[in-house]
């Protein structure tokens, strides 16, 4: 089966409040109708095994929980991938996206996908969650007519 | 040198963010360790009410790094509760997936978090460390930059087998739910024969078959100066490294060894087990030099110095609860994780484990001749997929010949019960235990590797294995226990998975 072009990447754990907020708005984008091409992912805990699923792929959004010291709780900010990579330390089994989009052009063969992050600070709101998949779709629509 | 005992907290937070271990010191060396796992977990309680089916998907999200093998165990457990055996072709590919995991688990561990730990500036005056840079160096390194990029690869048979990634939960009562097509599975066999060829040239530097003639020290000596791609390989790095700062003689655990056993035999199959016994992996205990026979009935829970409501003893994880009491012992009770012991004693789990219950050459040589150091554990999980590697090549090539056998033996009806799901995770033993009541889970009790090999002491004031390990190593910079680091990591230890969910450092932004 051939890969989508764009995806969307939950990450995170549903059973954890503090590190739910991706999960929870994949709940929201599995009720809605996407955009064409636009493939939406579970990502969970898979961190760093994730590669393979950036491969093959032009635009790449993730949806995570956000440490508090970058956003405000029901803030919503978008993250460029390169901007993440760069909060990358070694690796543990705690490694997380900073890693894989660090390693990301280290050992996947070119081209890779634009790679970008939305999220907001744990615990997530109603409103911010709404906001994260309107910001993703609006991401996604404007990488299109790009 | 001061004589003066001083305890003091050390910086392990790149073992992993949630482990803590203090430490009282008496002429710069380790005298006394607590280890303490910060988060409680919780995922016992999660469980209790829900669908008998629900932890083959619950359990899986547990840990992002061993999510196969608590999925095999969960089905496991279910398994024995209906009353069903897998086909041959199902517990063959249950298999394959498991392997997979180990395997990558393996060489990432290694190279990506123990020998990184040789780039670690305390070693700057070594003779090695100039190539530890630049082979192990974090984020750069070029060995590590090529063991992410082969462990990706393997890893995609996951996603061919599994039909979902990452989380799969393709393992059911009874079999497997997918039945990969003949074109998936030469897929499967490419990637295990390149990260074969992978793994001899550059982790080993010789052949398998060479590798296998190595049975004890002497001739792991001969081995190591035949070649200079012997000591070019990661095994010779790790060999040459860990002699130097003297890691064979360090890290010395409670010389007790505990597996469940793993990776049941396909009935048919030509491959045969390493030891006695219905799998692959033997099962058994060894204290001493006797290997005994492993019964799950012998493990115990005890929490007289973990953060849950005292109980007698040690119970049987059918009879234990986990019912967390956060205060009211301060200064007593230290740790989120509990205590398992077998027989009531403490026991070290992991590769190591398995190779002396194996009765495996090398390693029962080095054990014998230097006790349960931290090199020969580390060896121990390095050389793993060495043995491993032709047995995942021989099972597809029998799913390839038994393609059109059954993956799938219909369970009867739910029923309740009692099932036990054990497993060697790459870490080491993992049960779950599961009683289901009235048609819903009553009670689930999951111990895992770091389980048992991190637990704090148990009712009879015993230290757990790495607390055990821990004295007498060396620590100069308390700010940089980059020895107690070697030790500690030779256990491999994954806190996400033994005392909580993941941790919050995976999350962006936060320091590891």
């Amino acid at each position: 089966m051939a890969v989508a072009d764009r995806a969307i990447i939950c990450v995170g754990n549903r059973f954890m409040a503090e590190d739910d907020t991706g999960l929870r708005v994949f709940e929201l984008f599995s009720g809605i109708p996407l955009p064409d091409g636009v493939e939406l992912v579970d990502g969970g805990l898979g961190g760093l095994n994730l590669l393979s699923l950036l491969e093959g792929r032009t635009e790449v959004i993730f949806v995570d929980t956000l440490d508090v010291s970058m956003t405000a709780i029901g803030e919503v900010i978008v993250l460029d991938g390169r901007e993440v990579a760069a909060l990358a330390e070694s690796y543990g089994h705690a490694a997380g996206l900073p890693y894989l989009l660090h390693m990301l052009p280290l050992v996947c063969p070119p081209p890779w996908p634009r790679c970008r992050v939305v999220g907001t600070a744990a615990p997530a709101t109603r409103e911010s969650l709404l906001a994260i998949v309107r910001t993703t779709l609006e991401l996604l629509a404007d990488a299109s007519a790009a | 040198m001061t004589t003066k005992r001083v305890t003091c907290d050390i910086p392990l937070n790149r073992v992993e963010g949630d482990l803590e271990i203090k430490v009282a010191l008496e002429g710069g060396r380790v005298v006394d360790a607590w280890s303490s796992g910060t988060m409680f977990r919780g995922f016992e309680r999660i469980m209790e009410g829900r669908g008998p089916l629900d932890g083959l998907v619950i359990t899986p999200r547990i840990c992002g790094i061993c999510s196969l093998t608590h999925l095999y165990a969960a089905a496991r457990a279910l398994d024995q509760i209906y009353g069903v055996a897998p086909p041959a072709n199902a517990v063959r590919l249950r298999n394959l997936a498991l392997m997979v995991e180990t395997v990558q688990s393996d060489v990432r561990q290694s190279l990506l978090m123990f020998l990184v730990d040789f780039a670690n500036p305390a070693h700057a005056g070594r003779s090695f460390y100039p190539d530890a840079v630049a082979r192990y160096e974090p984020l750069r390194g070029a060995r590590c930059l090529e063991a992410v990029r082969e462990t990706k690869q393997l890893l995609e048979i996951v996603a061919i087998i599994g039909g979902q990634w990452p989380h799969t939960s393709f393992m059911v009562p009874g079999g497997v739910v997918f039945s990969p097509a003949l074109p998936d599975l030469f897929k499967c066999r490419n990637r295990v024969v390149r990260f074969k060829r992978w793994y001899e040239e550059t982790v080993l530097g010789c052949s398998l078959e060479r590798w296998q003639q190595v049975d004890g020290g002497e001739a792991l000596d001969r081995w190591l100066g035949e070649q200079p791609a012997h000591r070019a390989g990661d095994v010779g790095q790790l060999l040459r490294m860990g002699g130097e700062i003297g890691l064979d003689a360090l890290g010395q655990g409670p010389g007790r060894f505990l597996s469940v056993g793993s990776l049941p035999l396909p009935s048919g199959s030509a491959v045969s087990g390493w030891g006695a016994g219905p799998d692959l992996v033997p099962a058994g205990f060894v204290d001493g030099k006797t290997v005994h026979p492993f019964s799950q009935q012998m493990v115990s829970e005890h929490v007289a110095w973990s953060w849950y409501a005292d109980q007698p003893g040690g119970l049987h994880p059918f009879a234990s609860v986990t019912d967390p009491v956060a205060s009211g012992a301060e200064g007593h009770k230290y740790s989120w994780v509990k205590a398992p012991r077998y027989f009531g004693l403490t026991v070290e789990t992991g590769p190591l484990a398995e190779g002396v219950v194996a009765g495996h050459p090398l390693l029962t040589d080095l054990v014998r001749a230097n006790g349960p150091s931290a090199l020969t554990r580390q060896l121990a999980r390095l050389i793993r997929p060495a043995l491993m590697l032709p047995v995942m090549e021989r099972w597809i090539d029998e799913l390839i010949a038994e393609h059109s056998g059954k993956f799938y033996q219909p369970a009867p009806l739910l029923k309740d019960g009692q099932g036990v799901g054990l497993i060697q995770a790459a870490r080491g033993a993992l049960g779950h235990w599961v009683t289901i009541e009235k048609g819903r889970i009553a009670r689930y009790q999951i111990i895992t590797p770091t389980g048992w090999n991190g637990s704090p002491r148990d009712a009879n004031g015993v230290r757990g294995p790495w607390e055990e390990a821990l004295l007498g190593t060396p620590l100069e910079d308390p700010d940089n226990p980059v020895m107690a680091g070697h030790v500690i990591r030779s256990f491999d230890p994954c806190l996400v998975c033994a005392v909580h969910v993941v941790g919050s450092s995976r999350r962006i932004g936060l320091a590891m």
